[in-house]
């Protein structure tokens, strides 16, 4: 009745999982092989899913997902997931509980289906399965371009190491080396530690098309300002339009003249833009186009570190405004390629960029 | 199943005779569920680092106390602060105190006639054990440096809130918790690796309050969630705390009393921050013996809830169960 073969098994989940985007690698395909080696879960086919859970999943979250796929993927009915995987609905927060309840949803009409199969009419319609290789699935997971981590990883690579503040390292080569000059030892060497300053300025387009970006924009204002090493960040927000005024705060309520804002811009100054530019939308405006020329060509009189972050694919820019500012400024597409590729562009100027598949 | 597996049973009755001097000395009142067990076990089988993830006060860092007691293996902690860096667990390494026993070396060979006074002489029994010549006698094992170079047992290593740290930290582990399991160091030339057949036990904890931990490292983690214990094992942590700490245990009504009130208080949906085990066993012991008064389950029945600084910790929660009822 337990007959089944579990690395046939394993294989089948794994492959499912990684086209589901667990971050699994060949080691822990091996390792979960190890284990039904050294007698783990072999003979027990619900032992074998708690195995494979402890080493495969690496959140709740991923434990919910994994439930859904082994449901599917397994030959035997298994019974409902004992407690440590489903979690206990006490303190479950919302989110959870939710997923819980879509994954209950899409199990019932299975159920009933066995139970019933005439009546067919009257069962509720069933999401379609996203299982098919063909699909384009893009379109259906969330957007999620750059994680926080990722924000906060690359603003490290923005930086000018400049040596400031109290000596407070001891420098145990130049200590040694004075040591034997004098040939006694009267006191150690320090020096000063190495202060980040690099000066950023943060250009954010807030509001109407960028609406639904707001969630990245705001992410990455908190990593920039609590997270990064940067010594100076200054952030500014506008709307569509980079004219001659921007405002200090997202709610664009306290605005700052852009000429009193550019007395700080100097040629060290990394300015990095962050704006659909037109292409969520599909707008190809020639006024928002000849406005944001004037304004980056006044901007290159103070610096060359310009970037530009497009929070749209960059298959929506052709057509669009984005499609011509791209011309005229370095524009990336804000995934962790493309976010990467900006700081190394206001790190050290657009000597050599690739050039950006959305213009011509 | 394979017995042989199955190493760690989560209860104080197979706890080894043979213990390590650095295991801890006192039974540790820990009451794992089944499947933690055998996450700890295959961790055990696979040596991978066992990553833990739950609610504050669940018993988080208490497990690892709780398998190297049972298993009479050496425990070393490493409590992670947002400061720590990868190699701090490795070692660390005296240069000044080195460049400082040269000198001093240099100076007494010339004037030591004075007959030494107490801490000279205490100071000059250190000197003859370090010596400059030799720069091991400089550097100082860390957590994992010290399980590293345990050559005839295995050890537990706690890296207790993993998410404290920087950035990079994870990342910095990583390639030394993996093939080969081993690590340099520099300064004198050591080769530090561990034994293939005592490769340590590493167990992590972690909260989440700073955002996720990388995923090349989640990767090659084992991951277990720990769910708060519902009723029945919740008796059961009271039985064995009180047996492990050789006190009197509170009377059986009193006890199931106060688990019932306390898992009706953690299922109130609109409390901000939700008290954990530990707290638990504080509240219940100051209900059984903080008072001279005779425990009784009433008390716990009462309102507004005896002892409530213990079970809330934020202003919000607090003034919602310490108003007394209307009537």
């Amino acid at each position: 009745m337990n007959e089944f073969d579990p690395r046939s098994l394993l294989d089948q989940i794994f492959n499912r999982l990684r086209a589901a985007d667990f971050t699994l690698g060949l080691g822990e395909l091996l390792a979960a092989h190890q284990a039904i080696e050294g007698g783990w879960g072999s003979e027990d086919i619900e032992e074998l899913r708690q195995v494979v859970a402890l080493l495969w999943c690496h959140s709740r979250e991923e434990l919910l997902r994994f439930n859904i796929i082994w449901d599917e993927e397994s030959p035997i009915e298994t019974a409902p997931p004992s407690s440590p995987i489903t979690p206990a609905t006490a303190e479950e927060d919302s989110t959870l509980r939710e997923t819980e309840q879509q994954r209950a949803s899409s199990d019932a009409p299975e159920k009933s289906s066995s139970d019933a199969p005439t009546n067919v009419s009257s069962l509720p319609v069933r999401a379609p399965n996203i299982t098919t290789a063909s699909e384009n699935r893009a379109d259906l997971r969330a957007y999620w371009p750059v994680s926080r981590r990722f924000m906060v990883y690359t603003w490290r690579y923005l930086r000018r190491p400049v040596p400031g503040g109290p000596a407070d390292i001891l420098d145990i080569p130049t200590t040694v080396q004075r040591v034997t000059q004098q040939g006694f030892f009267l006191a150690p060497i320090y020096r000063q530690r190495e202060r980040n300053q690099a000066h950023l300025v943060l250009l954010i387009d807030q509001d109407g098309s960028m609406m639904p970006f707001h969630r990245f924009t705001r992410d990455l204002v908190e990593t920039v300002r609590d997270e990064s090493t940067i010594g100076q960040v200054d952030i500014y927000y506008f709307h569509n339009l980079l004219t001659n005024s921007v405002y200090f705060d997202p709610h664009l309520t306290m605005r700052v003249p852009w000429e009193q804002a550019l007395t700080h811009i100097s040629t060290d100054t990394s300015v990095l833009m962050v704006s659909d530019a037109g292409a969520a939308r599909g707008y190809r405006d020639t006024n928002r186009i000849r406005k944001t020329t004037e304004f980056l060509s006044h901007l290159r009189k103070r610096t060359n570190l310009l970037a530009w972050l497009n929070p749209m694919p960059t298959e929506r820019w052709p057509g669009t405004s984005a499609q011509v500012i791209a011309h005229l400024v370095p524009m990336f597409q804000m995934n962790q390629d493309g976010f990467s590729n900006a700081i190394d562009v206001v790190r050290s100027g657009p000597l050599h960029y690739p050039t950006v598949s959305g213009s011509q | 199943m394979n017995s042989s597996t199955h190493v760690f049973h989560g209860d104080n009755a197979h706890a080894a005779t043979n213990r390590h001097p650095d295991s801890p000395q006192n039974p540790e009142p820990y009451v794992p569920t089944p499947d933690l067990v055998r996450a700890v076990n295959l961790a055990l089988f696979l040596r991978r680092p066992l990553l833990l993830e739950g609610e504050a006060g669940c018993g988080k860092s208490r497990l690892a106390y709780a398998v190297a007691y049972e298993l009479g293996w050496p425990l070393y902690f490493w409590p992670i602060r947002s400061t720590s860096k990868a190699q701090d667990g490795f070692y660390s390494y005296d240069a000044i105190r080195r460049l400082y026993d040269v000198q001093v070396n240099q100076l007494g060979q010339g004037a030591n006639t004075e007959s030494p006074t107490e801490s000279q002489e205490l100071e000059s029994s250190q000197l003859r054990r370090r010596d400059p010549r030799r720069a091991q006698d400089y550097r100082e094992f860390g957590p994992l440096g010290k399980a590293f170079s345990e050559k005839q047992c295995t050890s537990v290593v706690l890296i207790d809130e993993i998410d404290k740290a920087d950035i990079d930290f994870p990342n910095d582990l990583l390639t030394v918790l993996d093939e080969p399991w081993a690590f340099p160091i520099p300064e004198t030339g050591e080769w530090v690796a561990a034994a293939s057949e005592h490769r340590p036990l590493v167990i992590i904890t972690s909260n989440k309050e700073k955002g996720n931990l990388p995923a090349p490292f989640l990767r090659r983690c084992l991951y277990y969630y720990m769910d708060f214990p519902d009723k029945e094992r919740m008796g059961q942590i009271v039985d064995t705390h009180y047996q492990t700490e050789n006190k009197k245990p509170p009377e059986q009504n009193l006890a199931t009393g106060a688990i019932d009130r306390f898992q009706q208080v953690r299922q109130d949906a609109n409390l901000f921050r939700k008290p954990g085990t530990s707290e638990f066993l504080d509240w219940l012991e100051a209900l059984h013996s903080f008072d001279d008064k005779e425990a009784s389950p009433q008390l716990v029945a009462q309102d507004p809830i005896p002892y409530p600084e213990l079970l809330f910790k934020l202003r919000t929660d607090w003034q919602k169960y310490n108003k007394p009822s209307a009537t």
